[in-house]
Order: structure tokens, then C-alpha cells, then sequence
């Protein structure tokens, strides 16, 4: 079992008549992935890679009935292209593209919670089931199929972690990017609860940074009970300078949340191993999976 | 990007939110006559952008025109929190009768907009925050929808306010809150907002900070402010703010290019671990070219004490061949002598390690940063190569 997507998943590539839609289209497809349709308005009755091209979600769904989308629209457009996928009735959607404004990127998430749909990102590198399904833009040579179970703010810090849990002779169930900007579809808790419910994930490793306050949030979780599986978890940034304040009303929301000394003591606190370095995780994750 | 002071007041009062009577000046000459035509006394406001200027000497009062081109002038050749300051606020002197503190922001963690505010308003905010958070008033909205009218009444009513002032207040709030959606802020706040003695009400003081990501929609404030310019105090950032690449400067003499924040802040927390010293922090962002990592390089060796050079790189979206004919390029251009550590992994990494190592570059191949972590460390002690 995965979480999210299997091999089994029809995938739209929202933008793929775009440079990098068309070739992360390619990567995915020798991955594994179904990508069935793509969509960009105005490109309709053209094909890349052999896939047809429509102008609406609408139509690429009525032909194809996708069960996922990945957006690689430009930020201006993106959130238009997340809405038109919601309202198709996909539900689960890939968001790739960075840079989106963050009141855009918030009204994405309110949308999302109203139609129940699933938004992973925006400025994710997605999911990858190793072996089965990659719906993202991630080096597939770097993970491994297996029992751990990934989650990770940071795209390439990811990478850095599933390559050293596969060189480590660790496969990954699933690893999921929920994106490195403040305001995502989804968020650590929101993947944790379908890794307790995964029964091929044994064990989750968990990538946060500075900023934010969801490793706080999965600390908080955990104390409840609900999640039953180890966690190990690294933190990045614990020499990063005190962000630039901009103003008071900031600093009243977080209340001294936020820094990587918080979210340490946190997850500590929760009974959860915290690796002082990246290289760390394997060397607590294995011995859980014996 | 966060506006000056004076940038903020003209769109809030575009926006019909009451502001003194004022203008920003550049000389003391010109202090004394816009001072003159406001009329006796007035506040002088050192305009850089960074809160508490109060403890600096940043806002000070003057009580007839001599003073008004001392205090001027004394401002204008300061520094204040670490930036030069090029400007000063002038503006008409108002009784204060009490002050009051509006705020919109964003909660990351529930995904709102909030709306706060307090009876109490001025630099102790944060400290009442902590101490006495049921003095402050939140809100949550729903970025897809309005925040309404009698909501910003029932908000100035939890603060306490009744009659005529309830309404000029909440009309304040709402107004605020118009500003903060229709400019992609991240924060829109009035610190503090005055009631004055004849009971009206006026943004004394004002924060705008414009989303970073949502720059390009509000082209027409930028074209009036002159974007980054004077708004970064370190060169260095400032250049590379203007190439859109984010850099912050640490102190120490290891460069460290990652392709990522949270790869490079992981990297620079290594190597400060094995006994380095990061000279900066600098994220690539995903678009990894040749000629933007040629620009990452130029930017971490204006830094003139680099000893040593760490690029950590992942390839998700772009070929990896790329970032190494990148590196070659500027160390061959720039006759670079000081160690250079490239570790790079992703789409295409065989060939761009074959690219490095022939131009004489030292490449990690693994997936841990701990290992080009300690080998940079180590050439950066050994010095030139």
C-alpha cells in the first residue's frame, strides 16, 4: 500500500506544453506514472509525448476521468489552474510551481477544505511511491521502495534524506514534499494521519526548518495518542539568524514559535527522536525496522 | 518587501484612512519649511525600514523651527538600526487623547487572514501580547471571503469602544483591511492609532509590507518607491535582492551555495558543526542554469573575506550539467584560486561530476552533506589551492 497514488493513479499534467511540464511529463511516464491527458488552454488537439492536450480540465476529466492532477502553470495562473482542477472534481492536486503569491496560496487551501480535495504544495517536489508512482519532479534514482514513510518541507533537503535512508540500504514507502513556502495545501499532521493508517509504513521521517509552526503542530499530535508509528525528524536552520521582523503583528501570532530551538524542544518533548544531522536519521530509523 | 513608513501613509491614505498632516523631506532646509506651513509643533520620523526607531532617536518632537533643522539634520547623518537614513517624515504634532493598536496579518498555521487589535496600542504591543494576551482582540477570515463591516464594529466593541469613536475605529479597521487584500500583504498594521482630544482618530503610525512573491501585481507602488534600493542595509543582499536571489550574509569565510533553503540552511548549520564559519546563506531557488549559478558565485565572492566555496546541489527540474558548466565557467573566468567543493547530485550527475573534476574541482558524490561539509572545512584551513 501507498499513501495518496499507486501505479494505478490517472494523472493530468496541468501546463504540459510548457519546457518543464513536457519534461517532467516525460521523467514521470518512464517512472511509471499514468499520465493520461495534459491541459493548457488554447493548446487544445495537440499531444507531448503522445499525450493529448486539452484546453479545460473539464474536458481532459470527461475523456479520461483523471484521479490526480500536477500543476506546472506559471505563478500569475496558478491558482486559476488549481481551482479549475478542484471544480472538475480532481482531488488530489501537485502544485510544482514556486513563487506563488501567498494570498493565492491561501485561498487554494480554503477551496481545497470545501471541495475535500487534496493539495500537496505549491513549491513542492511532489509524491513518489518509489517503484510504483511518481507524481513530482524528484530524481527517482535517489529513493528506494521500502517501509519508512517521508515528509519534508524543503524539496532537496528531502532528496538529501531519502538518498542517505537508500544508501543506507532503508526503501521508503512514500515521501511526500508539502512545499517550502508559509501557506500549503496540506500540512505535516495532515500526512502523518495517513501514515498511521499505511500499513506498509513502519516508521516516518520528518524534515522541518525554521519558520512555520508545523513540527510544533505534529508535536501536539502525537502527545494525543493518534499516532502510534516512531517518528525521527531533523531540523534545518539551527544557526539561522532571527528572521527580520517586519512589524508586531507577526511576532503575536507565533508567540515565540517558529525557530528551530522551539520545534526541537517540541518534538523532543512529544518522545520523538530529533537527529542533530541529516546523515543521523538512518542510523535511528534502522534499528526500528529490525 | 516592506514599504517605508511614508510609502505606507500614502496608500493609506489613497485608501481613505485618516493620516497626519505631513510630507517626507530630504534636508533640513526643507524640514523647516514643510515644518513652517504645518504649523507648531511637529514630529520628525527618520524613515528606514525597521521598527523600533524610537530607541534609536528616530522620533523625536520639536517645538519651534530652529529645532525642527537641528533635530533634521542630526537625523539625516545617522544611522538608525543599521540603515542610513535618507529621509525624514515631518508631520503635524496631535494631542493624544489615548492609543489604540489595529492589525491585519496572515496565520499561517490555520491557513486565515487575522485581524487584530488592542486598547492599548504603541511600541509595547508584543510585551502586552505576552502578558496580557485578552488585551488583544483576534479574528480570523477566510481569504475567500469579506471581512465584513459589523464584524470590524464587533471587534471595536471588544476592545471596549462604544459610540462615535466604535464607529470611526471600526471604519479605520475595515478600511485597513481593504488595503492589506488589495496589495498582497503580508502585514498591514497602525502602531500606534491615535484618538486624539477632539476625539478623532489617525494612523500615527503605519506598516505595509507587500508580499514578495506578489510584487509583480503592484508594479505602480514599486515604480514610486524605487524597490530594493534603500532598504537592505548590507550591499551584498541588496545586489542579489535586485538579481532575485536570496542571500544573507553570516560573517564567517565559507560560501555556501544550496540549491534550496532548507538544504543550505542544513549546510550551513554542518559546517558550522565541524568548526567552520559560513559566510553566508544563499538559496538558488529551482530554476538552476548555468548563467544564475555563474550569478550565485559572482554574488558569494563580492564577500571579500571567502576562503572557500561549498555548492550543495540537487536536480529535480533542471539537468545537473548545467550548474557544473556554471561553476566551471566563473572559475576559470574569475582565475579563482580558493577551494571549491561541489557536491551535486539529480538528473544527469555523472557527467556533470566528469565537467568538475576535469577543471580541477573537488566533487562529492554522496547524498550527505556532512561529508562535503568536513572537506571544505578542512581546504578552507589549508588555504589557496
Amino acid at each position: 500500500m501507498t499513501i495518496l497514488a499507486d501505479e494505478n493513479t490517472r494523472v493530468i499534467v496541468q501546463g504540459i506544453t510548457g519546457r518543464i511540464g513536457a519534461v517532467q511529463t516525460k521523467l514521470m511516464r518512464e517512472y511509471g506514472t499514468r499520465i493520461v491527458a495534459g491541459v493548457t488552454p488554447g493548446k487544445e488537439g495537440h499531444s507531448v509525448e503522445g499525450i493529448p492536450v486539452y484546453d479545460t480540465v473539464e474536458d481532459a476529466m470527461q475523456k479520461h476521468s483523471a484521479d490526480a492532477s500536477i500543476v506546472f502553470v506559471p505563478a500569475p495562473s496558478a491558482k486559476d489552474a488549481t481551482f479549475e482542477a478542484i471544480e472538475a472534481g480532481i482531488r488530489l492536486i501537485v502544485i510544482v510551481t514556486e513563487r506563488i503569491p501567498i494570498h493565492d496560496a491561501l485561498k487554494i487551501r480554503s477551496f481545497a477544505q470545501k471541495a475535500t480535495a487534496t493539495v500537496i504544495g505549491p513549491n513542492t517536489p511532489g509524491i513518489i511511491s518509489p517503484g510504483r508512482v511518481k507524481i513530482g519532479i524528484m530524481p527517482g534514482n535517489l529513493f528506494k521502495a521500502g517501509n519508512v514513510g517521508v515528509v519534508t518541507r524543503s524539496a532537496t533537503l528531502g532528496y538529501e534524506i531519502a538518498g542517505n535512508l537508500t544508501e543506507a540500504g532503508i526503501g521508503q514507502s512514500t515521501c511526500v514534499g508539502i512545499g517550502g513556502d508559509r501557506a500549503t495545501g496540506v500540512t505535516f499532521v495532515d500526512i502523518l494521519k495517513l501514515f498511521q493508517e499505511d500499513k506498509e509504513t513502519r516508521a516516518v521521517v520528518l524534515v522541518g526548518e525554521v519558520g512555520r509552526t508545523v513540527e510544533e503542530e505534529v508535536a501536539e499530535y502525537v502527545k494525543t495518542g493518534r499516532f502510534t508509528k516512531p517518528i525521527a525528524a531533523f531540523i534545518a536552520g539551527r544557526s539561522a539568524p532571527q528572521e527580520k521582523r517586519m512589524g508586531h503583528a507577526g511576532a503575536i501570532i507565533e508567540s515565540g514559535r517558529g525557530t528551530a530551538e522551539s520545534k526541537i524542544k517540541a518534538l523532543r518533548e512529544a518522545g520523538i527522536a530529533v537527529a542533530n544531522r541529516p546523515s543521523q536519521i538512518a542510523e535511528v530509523i534502522k534499528p526500528i525496522l529490525q | 518587501m516592506k514599504l517605508f513608513e511614508f510609502e505606507s501613509k500614502r496608500i493609506f491614505k489613497a485608501e481613505k484612512i485618516p493620516v497626519p498632516r505631513g510630507d517626507v523631506v530630504s534636508s533640513s532646509e526643507e524640514a523647516k519649511r514643510r515644518a513652517a506651513s504645518l504649523g507648531m509643533p511637529v514630529i520628525l520620523k527618520a524613515q528606514v525600514p525597521a521598527g523600533r526607531r524610537a530607541k534609536g532617536g528616530g522620533i523625536r518632537v520639536a517645538e519651534h523651527l530652529e529645532e525642527v533643522a537641528e533635530v533634521a539634520q542630526d537625523m539625516l547623518a545617522s544611522r538608525i538600526a543599521g540603515f542610513h537614513v535618507h529621509r525624514v517624515l515631518v508631520e503635524h504634532y496631535l494631542p493624544i487623547l489615548r492609543e489604540l493598536y489595529l492589525g491585519i496579518t496572515i496565520d499561517d498555521s490555520k491557513g486565515k487572514f487575522v485581524v487584530l487589535a488592542s486598547s492599548e496600542g504603541g511600541t509595547e504591543i508584543e510585551q502586552i501580547a505576552a502578558n496580557a494576551p485578552q488585551k488583544i482582540v483576534s479574528l480570523k477570515v477566510d481569504p475567500l471571503l469579506e471581512f465584513e463591516q459589523y464584524e470590524a464594529r464587533r471587534v471595536a466593541r471588544q476592545i471596549g469602544l462604544t459610540g462615535d469613536l466604535m464607529l470611526k475605529v471600526s471604519s479605520v479597521l475595515w478600511l485597513l483591511y481593504q488595503v492589506f487584500v488589495k496589495y498582497d500583504a503580508a502585514i498591514a498594521e497602525i502602531n500606534p492609532l491615535i484618538i486624539t482630544e477632539s476625539r478623532d482618530v489617525y494612523a500615527a503610525g503605519a506598516v505595509l509590507s507587500i508580499d514578495d512573491d506578489a510584487l509583480d501585481r503592484h508594479r505602480d507602488v514599486i515604480a514610486n518607491t524605487g524597490e530594493t534600493g534603500e532598504r537592505t542595509q548590507d550591499d551584498i543582499e541588496r545586489e542579489a535582492a535586485e538579481q532575485g536571489i536570496a542571500y544573507v550574509r553570516l560573517g564567517g569565510d565559507i560560501a555556501v551555495i544550496g540549491s534550496g533553503a532548507g538544504l543550505a540552511m542544513a549546510t550551513v548549520d554542518l559546517i558550522r558543526d565541524y568548526g567552520g564559519a559560513p559566510a553566508n546563506f544563499l538559496d538558488t531557488g529551482g530554476r538552476i542554469t548555468r548563467d544564475h549559478v555563474w550569478n550565485c558565485l559572482n554574488i558569494v565572492m563580492k564577500n571579500l573575506k571567502v576562503a572557500a566555496i561549498l555548492a550543495n546541489m540537487y536536480g529535480g527540474i533542471n539537468p545537473m550539467i548545467e550548474a557544473a558548466h556554471g561553476i566551471v565557467e566563473f572559475v576559470r573566468e574569475k582565475r579563482l584560486q580558493i577551494p571549491v567543493v561541489a557536491k551535486i547530485r539529480g538528473n544527469f550527475e555523472k557527467e556533470a561530476w566528469d565537467i568538475l573534476e576535469r577543471a580541477g574541482i573537488r566533487v562529492v558524490k554522496t547524498t550527505q552533506t556532512e561529508d562535503a561539509a568536513r572537506l571544505v572545512v578542512e581546504l578552507s584551513k589549508k588555504g589557496p589551492r
